[in-house]
């Protein structure tokens, strides 16, 4: 399926109830340890997420460069001419790319809205905790956007890197105008502000690499600064 | 009920984010008064608002700050104790108007020119407010004139700024600069997730803090004016 000759450019457009987002995980991303949960804020997570659904339009898209457009280096990659600066972390991790997927994936502006007007209006839990869920969407939509990653580069016999997104480890954020200029205007319905921010603010970015030789790395936490990261995979014991 | 208790009931009430007698939250003070039914009692008792304020509501969210610090207690029950706080201050805004109560001094905060992130720099103004401090809060994406002519409208007050992009927190630079160039002995504090001390230092802040606790802390330490 596809040429992976030629630039290969979808946008997707799931229902919210292809995510899943529900209490249980809602409350981890508050920082509540399993039962630890005050019964007042799993009551006010109960009211906001059958609300959420209305207020989001979930897009998301890849690009997959054609072969031959993309190299690796130690601290660098290029597509299409345009040279990243990663830095040797991440670079490492798309070494053995023999191409790469630019991805972007949102949510809409509109549970950011609520959520800032629950704030405005005296709510600041109900508003927390709604745009703690709109986080939680956008990071299961990019989820949902590798899987179907995944199924186009099957066939080629290709597996895919973890994302990486500008931002982080020692990838400036500012590179995110590089990355937009690799896609078609307003991608997704993301623009990007000169100051590097994406609207709508509950959007994410980056880069997947592909190829047979490419790995998901398990460890890949243990090279970030976020040490309370609630996603924190722990490194395995060493042997 | 004696005044200490009172005021420790009050605080209690603070600590668990009791807002009145009808919240059900926490299940265990359900049906028990509340910050605003205490805080009215209190006042009415006789107790000096300034009494009220300091030996109880801004103890209490102290100690909520101390808590989230330690990460005893997450985000939402900050915000819970800060809506406890607010039914509290309800009572107290008129010593306020009268002068009868003075804030501990006035924080100016905004989100630096650029950025649009809002949820941190409130969570952090709340928590500064329950430390008895008046908060003008800016909004987002504030240019460094702005913070300027709040200086001119609030004399004698303290900058606090936010960044969440390290694209965007370069702004608080421009900012310091600009204000400091007017105003050198200002006093201006910098947060958010990607600002670090070192930031702070280089960017000729006087503070830094990575929580809304340590915030409140150097306010308190380093800004009182009497
Ligand atoms: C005046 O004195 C003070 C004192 C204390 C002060 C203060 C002022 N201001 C704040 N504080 C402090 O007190 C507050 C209360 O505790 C805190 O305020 P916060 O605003 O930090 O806290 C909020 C209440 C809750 N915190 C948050 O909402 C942010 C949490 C983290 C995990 C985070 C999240 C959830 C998200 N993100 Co992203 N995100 C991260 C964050 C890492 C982290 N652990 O902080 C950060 C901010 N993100 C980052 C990045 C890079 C990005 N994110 C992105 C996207 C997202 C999500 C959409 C998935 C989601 C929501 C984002 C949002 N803003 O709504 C992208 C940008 C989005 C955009 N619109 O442009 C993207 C650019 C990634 C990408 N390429 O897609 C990093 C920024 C670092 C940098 N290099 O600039 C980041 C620090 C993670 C990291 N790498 O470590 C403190 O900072």
């Amino acid at each position: 399926m596809g040429d992976p000759l030629a630039r290969e450019t979808e946008v997707f457009y799931p229902a919210f109830s292809e995510l899943t987002i529900n209490r249980l995980l809602l409350e981890k991303v508050l920082g509540y340890r399993a039962g630890g949960t005050p019964e007042v804020i799993s009551r006010l997570i109960d009211e906001i997420l059958p609300e959420v659904p209305s207020r989001t339009s979930v897009q998301c898209g890849f690009s997959i460069l054609p072969i031959g457009a993309v190299s690796v280096s130690r601290e660098t990659f290029t597509c299409d001419g345009v040279q990243f600066t990663t830095g040797p972390i991440i670079a490492k991790q798309l070494r053995a790319s023999t191409t790469l997927a630019l991805f972007v994936a949102t949510i809409g502006s509109q549970v950011e809205q609520w959520a800032r007007d629950l704030i405005d209006s005296g709510d600041a839990v109900k508003g927390y905790i709604a745009d703690a869920a709109a986080s939680e969407a956008v990071e299961q939509a990019a989820d949902w956007l590798e899987k179907k990653v995944t199924e186009r580069v099957r066939d080629r016999g290709w597996k895919l890197t973890n994302r990486y997104s500008p931002g982080y480890c020692d990838w400036s954020v500012a590179e995110q105008h590089k990355l937009f200029s690799l896609l078609p205007e307003r991608f997704c319905g993301v623009e990007l502000t000169p100051s590097s921010l994406m609207l709508p603010i509950k959007s994410v970015s980056g880069v997947i690499g592909l190829g047979p030789e490419v790995k998901r790395d398990p460890t890949v936490c243990s090279i970030c600064d976020m040490k309370d990261c609630f996603r924190r995979q722990e490194e395995p014991a060493a042997t | 009920m004696a005044t200490d208790n009172l005021l420790e009931s009050l605080k209690r009430c603070i600590e668990r984010g009791k807002v009145n007698c009808k919240s059900p939250h926490p299940p265990d003070m359900k049906g028990q008064d509340g910050a605003d039914e205490l805080t009215r009692k209190a006042l009415d008792t006789g107790i000096p608002p300034q009494d009220v304020l300091s030996n109880a509501l801004v103890l209490g969210m102290q100690h909520v700050g101390e808590r989230f610090r330690n990460k005893e207690i997450f985000v939402p029950d900050v915000l819970m104790s800060a809506k406890a706080m607010s039914a509290a201050m309800e009572h107290l805004k008129p010593f306020f108007k009268s002068d009868a109560l003075k804030h501990r001094g006035t924080i100016v905060m905004g989100t630096v020119l650029g950025d649009l992130h809002d949820i941190g720099k409130k969570i952090v103004s709340m928590v500064i407010e329950g430390a008895g401090w008046e908060v003008v809060d800016l909004g987002t994406d504030v240019s460094p004139e702005k913070f300027l002519t709040a200086v001119d409208q609030h004399p004698g007050c303290v900058i606090g700024l936010s960044a969440l992009l390290t694209t965007t927190m370069i702004n608080m630079e421009t900012t310091i600069r600009h204000v400091k160039g007017k105003h050198p002995g200002i006093k201006i504090i910098v947060g958010g997730a990607p600002v670090t001390q070192e930031f702070a230092n280089k960017i000729g802040a006087d503070g830094y803090s990575p929580d809304p606790q340590g915030a409140v802390e150097f306010l308190n330490t380093r800004c009182l004016q009497n």
